[in-house]
């Protein structure tokens, strides 16, 4: 290629620093090419292919996965789904990890357990974490409709009732996953130095002005990421779907990810779920690139 | 700057050499000895059965090893398969469900079966002709046979006898028909501590979700009936489907009726736990439960019996399992060694008296020791009995897993989701037979 | 007097309700697992009864022998670890490295570069997981260690995770040390890792967490029993064993109470971190 006079690779400070960079990033770039970004366009490639995975040919189809996609009715049902998981687990999810991760901040007896005991979700494999649950919800034997008929609530077949099992899946999707933004808020909050709040003491402010003025913009960069991440697990949830209730009851709880697995391991069409997989990452990256946008005029707010 | 472009090649090497400590497992022979690998999802009761049967085989055949290997069943068994396939590390034998047929035969990854079946070391006429036709069925693709199966199931009906001296009814008879089912099923279902909510339940439906892993197990256990009621699958010539006929209604309309009286949408999927706690009087079943069954029931009084009979006439289905060679073997002829063997009548007896599977052939009852066993083992020689009235299916050829989700999708919406019967057959039927439609007609 | 006193009184309350109100939220996140725990030691029995029975009148340790016998959860264990541990050591070095290209130096295509990492988060795994297969097929490590362990060397997540963290500590911290002439590396290493160890040790927690729990990768990149991992073998256990509740929450337990110890034991190591390393001074 030639060299254009603006090229800003021309001046060597600039090459200098090029090479830096890539120096930091080899290992990193290394592995991420052969294992994920050459699988990602290979997938892409193939969402324009009819294949079955089983043999040696893939037939081009051009267009015809994402035509046939969009006039799926099901698709648009899915993405629903996933929309309503998501709106419904990041700020219950969001909310009590913060909470819990003050509190922890706080002088409190047992941290340590307490810790753990928030933990065990995230660790406790998702194998065994279905098992245990799909047991809490039965309806007969279930713990979950044991503590509600004690108040008086009549049994309800959380995983049966096509209007209650989206609502059993977000339970238990937080349930599993708000240890890990616990964890993350923990550090961000220990990030933020005393003197900050020694100041805001001595100007008499209150907890709740330490919180909106001290607490909430320094914790953002933390908040921003955790933001990012939970939209993107969420979006792609998947496993407790699998486990819990197969996206039944009536198709009522199946998520995007759940739809492309099938299409992919039940009915092998890896063709059409790569499709599908490439939609739905513009979706995410839409959703992703509103709350970047959103997040950047709120930090600059606060500085 | 050198400093850091140093440690960081460091970290690269190390980390792509270092680690280098896997091993190889296609490695086969050893000391003249072929080993083959077996591919199977048994559930742990069976474990002993095979390892008897495989050590066995081996004294039998002193060069050859078999290096059985449990693989997860269900989803899990294809993902391996899939990628087993495209990494040439396929085994040499795999046990598989017939639906996998389609998509290992279009990739030419297994052996045609019948290769061997006509082959020098192949299978006599009369061998041929005593295993059950069914069975057979499930084994080939489009009349070709790429499989053998290994064991055989059908679909039996379970109920717990002091429950129905509970209600005044004859606890040697399970309902022999539909109005039967449907009076006992009322008749044993009872709200004891009058809360306004049923605690033990007369008969259970498998009504599952249509995308789920059990919605095969449901359609599975729904096709009897349709059968019952004089119905079929699909059209001869594979054009069209069958199962939104009148008999298909009248089936679905007599799961409908007894979900709905039952309030069964409240009730819940683990039914042998309910069964084994007596919340449960009536299921369907098959023979691999037996074993576990004989464990978890002992303090029950249950048995097993045949079906009811439909409108029409008696129907059970048959499953099985299926064993495939695949081309990446090594030694197809060691495989379909193994493959003959398991097959013959002596064997069959002794693996079915282990395993609870049964049999795959007829003239295995004539074996004096599984004679004796069957006399012994009443639930067990319902099954076996059952074997004569099992439906000679008329297999989907094309699409057939996207048409059983259909048909899943139309029971599951008629009963938990309310809808008329005949409306969701229909609306499934339109969908299959669009896809049966777009097969090529120089394909059929 | 009055005002100081009654506000005292105010303050204690409020430190009492906080107490009540996070003991219970964490009983009820932590109940399921000890409901699984007294599970695995129950009979069969009294798995069945209804109203729930927490505590069992017997213990049944023989569970935990049978579920030893059927699958050689030792070995899986060590397989776990190993691959845990190597993929958690690997990342931290190499996120670590590729955060700090990302938050602090300047270089042609930069952002770029990181848009794409994220947006690889953001294609599902499951539809990656074939052509990733290939990949390790075409370098013949299909059923190997590496095949475990290699893939899972560099992650987006964690690069981002730490970018943003990096990016929260003050520029100045870094720039005595330019002044001292200290190379980009050494800054990295002496300032950045000590100042960041709580997003380390939370990126090395859940990075081992998902190593050890990882279920598809594992199923379908290892064929040899030698190579099973524990979530494989609790798959295989679930598989076996279907509704036999006591052995499945004793073979549950089993996969899921080393950690979890570990875990109540190593925390002291990634809550102190910042406090050691005098910036809140």
């Amino acid at each position: 290629m030639k060299q254009s006079a603006n090229n800003p690779l021309n001046s060597k400070k600039e090459r200098k620093n090029l090479y830096t960079g890539l120096a930091f990033l080899a290992p990193t770039l290394v592995i991420f090419t052969t294992f994920i970004l050459f699988p990602v366009f290979f997938s892409f490639f193939l969402s324009f292919h009819k294949w079955n995975m089983f043999s040696a040919n893939k037939s081009f189809i051009g267009l015809s996965n994402y035509i046939k996609l969009f006039s799926d009715p099901e698709f648009w049902r899915v993405l629903k789904h996933t929309v309503i998981y998501t709106f419904g687990t990041v700020p219950l999810n969001m909310l009590f990890a913060l909470l819990v991760a003050i509190v922890l901040n706080q002088k409190i007896a047992g941290k340590k357990f307490l810790r753990t005991a928030f933990f065990t979700p995230v660790i406790i494999s998702p194998v065994a974490a279905a098992l245990i649950w799909r047991w809490i919800y039965d309806p007969n034997l279930g713990l979950l409709n044991y503590f509600t008929g004690l108040l008086g609530i009549p049994a309800i077949n959380w995983l049966n009732d096509p209007s209650a099992a989206m609502f059993a899946i977000i339970i238990m999707g937080v349930w599993k996953t708000f240890g890990i933004n616990m964890v993350l808020f923990s550090a961000g909050l220990q990030a933020i130095p005393d003197s900050y709040y020694e100041a805001a003491d001595i100007d008499g402010a209150s907890t709740w002005s330490k919180f909106r003025h001290i607490t909430l913009p320094m914790l953002s960069p933390t908040t921003f990421f955790i933001m990012i991440m939970s939209m993107i697990s969420s979006f792609q949830v998947f496993d407790i779907v699998y486990v819990l209730t197969s996206g039944g009851p009536l198709g009522s709880t199946k998520v995007m990810v759940f739809y492309m697995y099938e299409k992919a391991f039940k009915f092998f069409e890896m063709g059409y779920a790569s499709a599908v997989a490439y939609i739905f990452f513009a979706i995410l990256a839409a959703l992703c690139l509103l709350q970047v946008k959103y997040m950047r005029t709120k930090i600059y707010e606060v500085t | 700057m050198y400093k850091e472009k140093i440690v960081v090649i460091l970290i690269i090497s190390l980390l792509l050499l270092n680690i280098d400590c896997g091993q190889n497992t296609k490695q086969r022979k050893e000391d003249g000895k072929v080993t083959i690998t077996f591919w199977h999802s048994f559930v742990a009761s069976t474990i002993p059965a095979l390892k008897d049967l495989i050590k066995e085989f081996e004294k039998e055949h002193p060069n050859i090893n078999i290096k059985a290997q449990y693989v997860p069943s269900g989803d899990a068994l294809i993902q391996k398969l899939i990628t087993a396939i495209q990494s040439n590390t396929a085994p040499d034998i795999s046990w598989i469900h017939s639906h996998f047929l389609p998509d290992l035969v279009d990739a030419k990854a297994i052996y045609n079966m019948e290769e061997f079946v006509n082959g020098k070391n192949g299978l006599s006429e009369q061998t041929y002709n005593n295993i059950y036709e069914p069975l057979i069925q499930y084994a080939s693709l489009r009349d070709t046979l790429y499989s053998i199966p290994m064991e055989a199931t059908n679909l039996a009906f379970l109920y717990n006898k002091k429950m129905f001296r509970e209600v005044d009814l004859d606890d040697s008879k399970a309902p022999q028909n539909w109005g039967q089912l449907r009076k006992y099923a009322k008749l044993l279902t009872k709200d004891k501590d009058n809360n306004g909510e049923y605690d033990q339940m007369g008969l259970f439906l498998p009504i599952y979700p249509a995308s789920g892993s059990l919605s095969g197990w449901m359609v599975w256990q729904w096709f009897p009936f349709l059968w019952q009621a004089g119905g079929h699958i699909v059209s001869k010539d594979q054009s069209h489907v069958l199962y939104n006929s009148t008999a298909g209604v009248k089936a679905l309309n007599l799961w409908k009726d007894i979900y709905n009286e039952l309030d069964l949408e409240k009730f819940t999927s683990d039914y042998d736990i309910a069964f084994a706690s007596e919340r449960l009087s009536m299921a369907m079943d098959g023979p691999w439960n037996l074993p576990r069954y004989n464990r978890l029931l002992k303090d029950l009084d249950w048995t097993f019996a045949p079906l009811p009979e439909g409108p029409e006439k008696k129907a059970t289905i048959v499953g099985g399992e299926y064993l495939v060679i695949f081309k990446q073997s090594d030694y197809p002829d060691e495989a379909w060694s193994f493959i003959k063997w398991i097959i013959q009548p002596e064997v069959q007896a002794k693996w079915a008296m282990k395993s609870g599977y049964l049999p795959v052939r007829r003239d295995v009852e004539k074996v004096p020791e599984f004679k004796e066993y069957l006399k012994n083992n009443p639930n067990f020689k319902v099954f076996i009995d059952q074997m004569e009235f099992a439906q000679v299916q008329r297999k989907i050829d094309y699409h057939g897993l996207q048409i059983t989700r259909h048909i899943a999708q139309a029971i599951e919406e008629a009963t938990l989701g309310g809808e008329d019967p005949q409306v969701t057959l229909d609306r499934a039927a339109k969908k299959s037979n669009a896809l049966l439609q777009s097969v090529p007609k120089n394909e059929k | 007097m009055i005002s100081n006193n009654s506000s005292r009184y105010f303050n204690i309350s409020k430190k009492v309700l906080m107490h009540v109100i996070i003991y219970a939220l964490a009983i009820v996140t932590v109940a399921p697992f000890i409901w699984m725990l007294l599970t695995s030691v129950k009979g069969m029995e009294e798995i069945f009864t209804y109203p729930p029975k927490w505590i069992p009148s017997e213990i049944h340790l023989e569970n935990y022998k049978e579920a030893f016998q059927a699958a050689p959860f030792g070995h899986y264990y060590l397989n776990s670890l190993a691959v845990a541990i190597t993929v958690t050591i690997g990342q931290l070095i190499t996120c670590s490295l590729a955060a700090y290209a990302f938050a602090r130096l300047e270089f042609w295509g930069r952002d770029v570069l990181f848009y794409i990492f994220l947006g690889t988060m953001m294609i599902p795994y499951q539809v990656t997981m074939i052509p990733s297969f290939m990949v390790l097929h075409w370098l013949g490590w299909v059923d190997t260690y590496k095949a475990l362990i290699v893939p899972g060397l560099a992650s987006a997540f964690g690069t981002f995770l730490l970018r943003q963290f990096f990016l929260t500590i003050p520029k100045e911290l870094e720039e005595a040390a330019y002044i001292d002439g200290c190379s980009r590396f050494k800054v990295l290493w002496r300032i950045i890792i000590p100042l960041s160890k709580p997003a380390l040790a939370s990126l090395g927690i859940f990075t081992f967490m998902a190593a050890f729990n990882n279920f598809m990768w594992p199923l379908i990149v290892t064929n040899s029993e030698a190579l099973r991992t524990v979530p494989l073998g609790l798959a295989i256990f679930r598989d076996r064993y279907l509704t036999d509740w006591d052995l499945l929450m004793a073979g549950s337990v089993t996969a899921t109470l080393p950690i979890l110890i570990v875990f109540f034991f190593a925390q002291k190591y990634f809550i102190k971190g910042i406090t050691l390393s005098g910036i809140k001074g």
